[in-house]
């Protein structure tokens, strides 16, 4: 397999995450049934030290598995009456501190082929990545805005960060534009929305050119304001992508904030879309309403 | 009947007779070989047409629909909109040699189809080899990825039920136009036609020697037990359909049948990583699923592809797990892509060693350049189909589309070339159907249904579901209207009955039969609804012979009496806003007889009654649906719901009476005295009793005074239908007290207060309630202590003053509420489960 072109420093960093889940119910609840993805992967240089997912009330079946990607997920059934439940997860991660750089492919991403035998380094088939799923069922809608960028002949993974940078360049980051429900044809013409959408958007542009292309989940450390301290609960789950050519293996790529993922980017898991590797993804049995509550705190240790 | 043979095979003609069929021109015929000479298969039956003629075929066809019609099938394929089939009565016939070519190729098919989802929920070596192209399996909306650690095989996972569509070229051949895994509807029209045409035809049938089909079915269900997980002797087995309303009833058909309770997803639940069913004595172990629903619909915790509540959260995990088998495999939708066809061939070579028996009919990928240049190269002729993904495209027929939407058509092709498959439109070969007192010729469609045991030994049933065009014309459409037949396969030999040591056999494994606590609730409710509507005809019914014929008490008395009525009426079923804008006397009586929302009107409480007892179909007997179906119909044919004048209802309410009467009587006289009929009875009752509370409450509380008062008791008396035995009982003009006495404590009469709640008491008792739940009868032993109590000081109800008048709304109002209070005790009890912590 190709020889990874992210440079790998000695130093690590070692973050502390917790992601809190909370609801409340304007009823009683006699059943949730839960399914998280909330357990770091541990290839590509993560390492996870602890990691815990505490749940209330007590689930009557908790039970860890790894799905077909190779992520670690968790289903869970809460079956005693309850009015409110919360899932947190802790974990201690070291990142390796890496500085990115864009990697060459030496192809152009007119003449990338890949065949339907081919798998990647971790055995999971590359078609699996290349075709368009319940998130964008088309790829006609990102037809117009990739058009731009596709100079025959140009090198692939120079492409990929092209549309990356426009990503971020053309798009408002909006959080409450879009919900997990809005089709990517209106993300397009809204040109807002937020991480989980400009993964969408920019995983169906590079697939609609054969490039396959992953969606990961994880989280990002932020930095407070210049003098203020940070804030408990204020950074969030991220979403970025990744991309593969046959010389240089996955290569990550953060459309909303135009950067390539490295050390300060902790990843969760990834699939071909978000609804594969959704964080938190639950149904509750009973009347009433919910309201949820997320929190999410990096903190660098 | 059958046993009787009603004359030789008389000589035939050496041709059909042009007068009789006509068979379709240059396309081939079932019934009519080349030489015009009827197939060896059809002798026997063009024989009998000749001899029936005209008048014979139109009897035919309308006694098939009368008892069709009769026993309540709506068969709506695919759950498409649009019309019923009809069936008609004509069988598509086979030869034993004809059949045993199909038969053999569907069989074929299947154990293909089953080394096919192997392969693709395992190692999808298939995939590797280049066999099928990869996007088609892997971008298919019904492959769902989160089973790929569950390949057929595994937790008894099998395709469960399969259906293929065949149909006939013109050189004879059979090839599969569609196949069906997921859901494939059909198999209870295909019984249901049998049931019909047998009775149509049964000496036909008899000299056909066609081949019986129960044995299929009793094969089937010895498959789905033979999957349980647990292996006990008795396994829990259930149908999980998707419809509460009983429009796809031929599954509820199906399931009646086979024994196998049917149920929706609401009535499962999953716990402690098993599936659980809502059952009215609490939560039952369910062993084994065949699901008549879309696999992909079944589990909306890990069906990815989009937020659903319609499924079974934690299905799947249950699955892993092993606690449940489920047949057919939920990702079976997969294998229904026309996108697979051009492969099968070589995936036939490939997986089985053989060589394809049925040709699949002729498709071209447009993913591959060649075959995509040949399917625009002919656009005009294709019929154009979606391969599966995720998309809303639907069928396209070329010969229908306009030079504009071709060139759409081919752009959408273009830009997207691997979702879509050409397919060449075939001219399938006719049938004889009749069409009134004719025969016409009609493109076919055969739907064989067929499945692979725990064993992997092929099943197919000898017969199936024939679908043919109402048009000439050769595009047989699931999605489009059209008529169904019985399929009939020859044999050289009478069918032996299944044996004797069979049928003991079969004793040894039989289902459990449960009531879904969907179902009791449902029954219960159709007893509250049918008791409420009633009433409400009785009050209506009061009125307007009051109208019509007065009551001589003089206009003024009655104006009030009128209204008074009327009022009470709308606080017993607590609808007294509605009477803030109805100031005209006729504008109260439309709200009774014409209003359909109106909670005190007769629609609304029909159409309730009607909804309850259709979500529990299958407790019923063909002729209580019979005359369900007639209260509901006849009322919204013949009672306008623009109010009219009064007298025009008085027909009509007699007629709902009547009809609501025969209900109760079938349900005396022909169900089973289990759960749910107590469930339906306890219903019944514990409506007649709260209406009557809250009628006498009301009657006490308007505190008229003599003449008024008695005319107003006559009425409540006449309500409760219980004036014609006042008055042989008491020779006297109905005061309070008597009226009471009557109403409230008249020992084995079926109206009084007493007689219920003794009643309710006993049906009760006689349920199981779950474990840890208080039994909530224990509720009517308080009631029945005050009851008496004020029995014994109103006496024999003579002497009726104002104190004890007060007594009597106090006990009236108590009762009220503790049947409002027992009623919410049932529900939390037997029907939602709500406090059930396992």
């Amino acid at each position: 397999m190709a020889e990874t072109s992210v440079v790998r420093s000695m130093n690590s960093l070692r973050y502390h995450v917790r992601h809190r889940t909370a609801y409340r119910y304007s009823g009683r609840i006699d059943l949730y049934h839960g399914l998280v993805h909330l357990r770091p992967r541990e290839d590509e240089g993560q390492e996870t030290l602890a990691h815990r997912i505490e749940i209330s009330p007590e689930p009557r079946v908790r039970v860890e598995r790894e799905d077909s990607f190779g992520n670690r997920t968790c289903y869970f059934s809460v079956e005693q009456s309850h009015e409110s439940l919360e899932v947190v997860a802790s974990m201690t991660v070291l990142r390796p501190e890496t500085s990115a750089t864009l990697p060459d492919s030496g192809i152009a991403w007119d003449e990338l082929r890949v065949g339907a035998a081919e798998k990647d380094a971790s055995g999971v088939r590359l078609a699996n990545f290349q075709l368009p799923t319940a998130a964008f069922p088309s790829f006609a809608s990102v037809a117009d805005f990739l058009r731009p960028s596709l100079v025959p002949g140009r090198e692939a993974m120079a492409l990929v960060n092209e549309v990356s940078s426009r990503i971020y360049s053309e798009f408002k980051y909006s959080p409450g534009a879009t919900d997990t429900g809005t089709p990517l044809e209106t993300v397009v013409k809204l040109k807002k929305g937020v991480c989980q959408d400009f993964a969408h958007l920019m995983i169906a542009a590079l697939r609609s050119v054969g490039i396959p292309a992953r969606y990961v989940s994880g989280y990002l450390e932020t930095q407070p304001p210049p003098g203020k301290p940070k804030l408990q609960g204020a950074d969030a789950s991220h979403a970025w992508v990744e991309a593969w050519t046959p010389a240089t293996g996955w290569v990550g790529f953060d459309p909303t904030n135009n950067v390539l993922p490295a050390a300060r980017h902790v990843k969760l898991a990834h699939g071909r879309d978000y609804f594969d590797i959704q964080p938190v993804k639950g149904i509750f049995l009973g009347t009433g309403k919910q309201t949820l509550l997320v929190e999410v705190d990096v903190e660098r240790m | 009947m059958n046993g009787i043979i009603d004359a030789p095979p008389g000589p035939l003609a050496a041709r059909v007779p042009p007068e009789l069929y006509r068979s379709g021109q240059g396309l081939r015929d079932e019934a009519v070989l080349p030489d015009g000479t009827p197939a060896p298969a059809w002798a026997e039956f063009f024989e009998s047409c000749q001899r029936h003629g005209a008048p014979g075929l139109r009897e035919w066809r309308e006694t098939a629909l009368r008892i069709s019609r009769d026993r309540g099938l709506a068969y709506r394929p695919d759950r498409g909109e649009g019309p019923d089939w009809t069936l008609d009565p004509i069988p598509w016939i086979f030869s034993p040699e004809e059949w045993g070519v199909i038969e053999a190729g569907v069989a074929q098919a299947l154990r293909l189809a089953s080394a096919v989802l192997a392969d693709f929920y395992g190692p999808q070596r298939t995939l590797d080899q280049g066999l099928v192209p990869v996007s088609i399996v892997l971008g298919h909306r019904g492959f769902l990825r989160a089973l790929h650690d569950l390949a057929p095989g595994d937790a008894a996972l099998g395709l469960g039920l399969a259906a293929f569509d065949l149909a006939r070229g013109p050189d004879g051949s059979a090839f599969v136009l569609n196949a069906r895994f997921d859901c494939p509807y059909g198999i209870g029209v295909a019984l249901e036609n049998r049931t019909v045409v047998n009775r149509v035809l049964p000496n036909l049938f008899h000299r056909c020697q066609a081949r019986r089909i129960g044995y299929f079915f009793t094969q089937w269900f010895d498959y789905l037990a033979s999957c349980s997980p647990s292996g006990t002797g008795s396994p829990c087995i259930v149908i999980l359909d998707s419809d509460a309303e009983g429009e796809s009833s031929e599954i509820a058909f199906l399931a009646n049948y086979c024994g196998i309770t049917r149920v929706l997803p609401s009535d499962l639940t999953v716990r402690n990583g098993s599936v659980w069913l809502k059952a009215l004595s609490g939560l039952m172990p369910v062993d084994v699923i065949w699901k008549a629903t879309h696999g992909r619909d079944l589990d909306p915790l890990e069906a990815s592809w989009r937020w659903t509540a319609e499924g079974v959260p934690g299905m799947f995990e249950a699955l892993r797990r092993g606690s449940v088998a489920v047949a057919s495999h939920p990702g079976a939708e997969v294998l229904e892509t026309p996108g697979l066809f051009p492969f099968l061939p070589s995936l036939c070579r490939e997986l089985l060693g053989e060589e394809l028996i049925l040709s699949p009919a002729p498709t071209w990928w447009c993913g591959d350049a060649a075959s995509r240049s040949h399917v625009l190269a002919n656009l005009p002729k294709m019929v154009v189909k979606s391969v599966g993904h995720h998309s809303d495209f639907r069928t396209c027929y070329g010969q229908r589309l306009s030079s504009a939407e071709l060139e759409e058509l081919k752009a959408r092709i273009e830009a997207e070339p691997e979702r879509f498959v050409g397919q060449e439109e075939l001219a399938i070969s006719t049938v004889p159907t009749s069409r009134g007192g004719e025969l016409v010729p009609r493109g076919a469609v055969l739907r064989s249904f067929s499945f692979l045991d725990a064993k992997g030994r092929p099943h197919v049933m000898p017969g199936g579901l024939g679908r043919v065009s109402t048009a000439e014309g050769v595009i047989v459409s699931t999605r489009e209207s059209g008529e169904s037949k019985d399929i009939w396969v020859r044999s050289h030999a009478l069918d032996a009955p299944i044996s004797l040591k069979r049928r003991l056999e079969r004793t040894q494994v039989i289902s459990q039969e449960v009531v879904p606590s969907r179902r009791g609730e449902n029954l219960y409710w159709a007893g509250r609804y049918a008791e409420r509507t009633d009433a409400i005809a009785r009050f209506a019914n009061r009125l307007v012979v009051g109208r019509s014929a007065g009551f001589q008490y003089g206009r003024e008395l009655e104006t009030r009496h009128e209204k008074t009525l009327v009022r009470i009426l709308f606080s017993v079923f607590e609808a007294e806003r509605w009477l803030v804008d109805a100031k005209e006397p006729d504008e109260r009586l439309g709200l009774v007889l014409a209003n359909s929302k109106c909670p005190a009107g007769i629609r609304a409480n029909l159409s309730a009654f009607h909804r309850a007892c259709m979500a529990a179909r299958e407790e019923w007997s063909l002729t209580s649906i019979l005359a369900i179906e007639t209260a509901r119909d006849r009322w919204f044919a013949n009672a306008a719901e623009e109010f009219e004048s009064p007298y025009r209802y008085e027909r009509e309410l007699q007629n709902l009476a009547l009809n609501l009467a025969a209900f109760h009587g079938l349900n005396l006289d022909s169900m089973t005295r289990d759960e749910a009929w107590g469930l339906l009875d306890a219903g019944c009752r514990l409506e007649r009793a709260s209406i009557l509370a809250g009628l006498l409450a009301s009657l006490l509380e308007a505190g008229e005074p003599p003449a008024m008062g008695t005319l107003l008791n006559e009425s409540a008396l006449f309500v409760s239908d219980s004036l014609g035995t006042f008055q042989s009982k008491f020779h006297s003009v109905p005061t309070t007290g008597l009226a009471l006495r009557l109403l409230l404590g008249e020992e084995d009469y079926p109206r009084s207060m007493r007689y219920l709640l003794d009643r309710l008491e006993a049906m009760l008792g006689k349920l199981t309630p779950p474990a840890r739940s208080r039994p909530p009868h224990e509720r009517i032993a308080p009631m029945r202590r005050d009851l008496d109590a004020f029995l014994a000081r109103l006496g024999d109800g003579k002497d009726f003053s104002a104190d004890v008048s007060a007594e009597a709304l106090a006990v009236l109002n108590s009762i009220r509420d503790r049947l409002a209070a027992l009623h919410d005790d049932l529900t939390t009890t037997y029907f939602s489960h709500a406090d059930y912590h396992g």
